[in-house]
């Protein structure tokens, strides 16, 4: 089978055909790694769980942003493939494309649990109480690998370089969404702006090519429907601070460590 | 690496934002929402500078340039009619499409709920519900639309 590469070396960019021999259940990073071990050494891709967990082997694959490791050739059904790097990112060298600006995206939205008390995180008099209901509410978004193919595929991201591209407003909305996060209005001034959540205009091809289900699209949507819900009402969000629980006694730091737990072993009898 | 060494956002830009080959059909409902959105504001500009004329008919006192702007209005050619024939679909499509995009960005509507993704991994924000939507407007545009080109031709004498 034949596979076209889109080379660049830091000054130009060309395509390269490559003949190459696939088996049945290779994938196109099994393809990729024979071309660079026999024939071209000098081809730069990222690479590394192999088992679509870390998000390294982001490429456009076919024209549809894809993990290469999760992309077995056969399934593609053509005897041409392409291989491109990921769209609407700077590229770096051949399909090494540069997440400078994309992981600062990421930061810019405060990706972490902001409480109002920041004491309380120093400090806690108990738990942060999540019902399994809750957390149904924001664990889908919780899955994110941060693989960037959400933000290749958005045709927003294309026009706009400064929009916040769909991985981090997802997650933006994986935080405001968890009720033991009160953050949103920390976040509103990067959310709410010209290149925030509004540039979104619902094409939702973050979702089409997502390889972990994380849904970008609805998370967008539902984040613009809480900010303009807080716009409009001011209303503040219900949180499951430690005041509404039930108090736990804080255990002095100079009591007595609690004896250690009795283990008591069972003899197996030798039969 | 320096700036000058990066190949800078690869494959962005106006074409890559509207291709939606190889993506969902949602992708192409963006396209088309896009395109009838240009055409609409294409269109106002050219309606408001028609208004201006009548406008200056009042502020003058002069019925003269209203009477001229009915009459040419009445005896529009055929290219500008089929002007007026798309103008109208991109209306149709624009507003219908814009009711299901409020229903889903203000109102959090045909996205379904929060899951836990289970592979194989399936969308609910571009599932049935949305797939439907999609569907209904696209028929009842294109119905519309199609009734918008029989007036049309009828008021041609062509049928």
């Amino acid at each position: 089978m034949k596979i076209r590469i889109r080379r660049f070396d830091g000054s130009k960019s060309w395509w390269q055909d490559y003949e190459v021999e696939a088996k049945e259940r290779d994938t196109v990073l099994d393809i990729l790694l024979k071309i660079r071990e026999r024939q071209d050494h000098t081809l730069a891709f990222r690479h590394s769980c192999q088992m679509g967990s870390c998000g390294s082997c982001g490429m456009v694959i076919n024209g549809k942003p894809s993990l290469a490791c999760q992309t077995r050739v056969l399934e593609l059904k053509t005897e041409l493939i392409r291989v491109e790097p990921l769209y609407n990112f700077p590229v770096l060298r051949d399909l090494v494309v540069d997440l400078t600006g994309f992981v600062g995206k990421h930061r810019a939205v405060k990706p972490w649990m902001i409480r109002r008390n920041p004491e309380e995180l120093e400090d806690a008099s108990s738990e942060f109480v999540v019902t399994p209901q809750q957390n149904m509410s924001f664990v889908q978004f919780d899955y994110c690998i941060m693989c960037g193919l959400c933000d290749a595929a958005c045709p927003t991201m294309a026009l706009d370089p400064l929009f916040l591209g769909p991985q981090a407003l997802a997650q933006a909305y994986r935080y405001v969404a968890d009720p033991r996060d009160e953050g949103l209005d920390d976040r509103l001034e990067v959310l709410d702006d010209a290149h925030g959540v509004w540039r979104c205009h619902f094409a939702g091809s973050c979702s089409y090519v997502c390889p972990k289900g994380v849904d970008p699209a609805k998370a967008i949507q539902f984040l613009k429907k809480d900010i303009l819900k807080r716009r409009l009402f001011r209303s503040k969000k219900e949180s499951s601070s430690p005041a509404t629980l039930p108090k736990v006694e804080k255990v002095p730091d100079n009591a007595p460590h609690p004896p250690p737990f009795d283990y008591k072993f069972e003899e197996v009898s030798q039969a | 690496m320096s700036s000058e060494e990066q190949e800078k956002g690869y494959k962005s830009g106006l074409i890559r934002s509207l291709n939606p080959k190889g993506f969902n059909l949602e992708r192409y409902t963006y396209m088309l929402h896009r395109i009838t959105g240009v055409i609409l504001a294409l269109y106002l500009i050219a309606h408001i500078f028609e208004i201006y004329h009548v406008g200056l008919a009042v502020l003058n006192n002069n019925p003269q340039i209203w009477y001229s702007t009915l009459a040419e209005l009445s005896s529009l050619g055929i290219l500008e009619q089929i002007g007026l024939w798309i103008v109208a679909g991109s209306a149709l499509y624009h507003g219908a499409n814009g009711l299901r995009l409020i229903l889903n960005e203000v109102f959090g509507m045909l996205l379904g709920k929060p899951v836990l993704p289970e592979y194989p991994y399936s969308p609910t924000s571009l599932s049935r519900p949305q797939k439907a939507a999609v569907y209904i407007i696209t028929a009842v545009v294109v119905a519309l639309w199609i009734w918008a080109g029989l007036y049309l031709l009828a008021g041609l004498g062509v049928i």
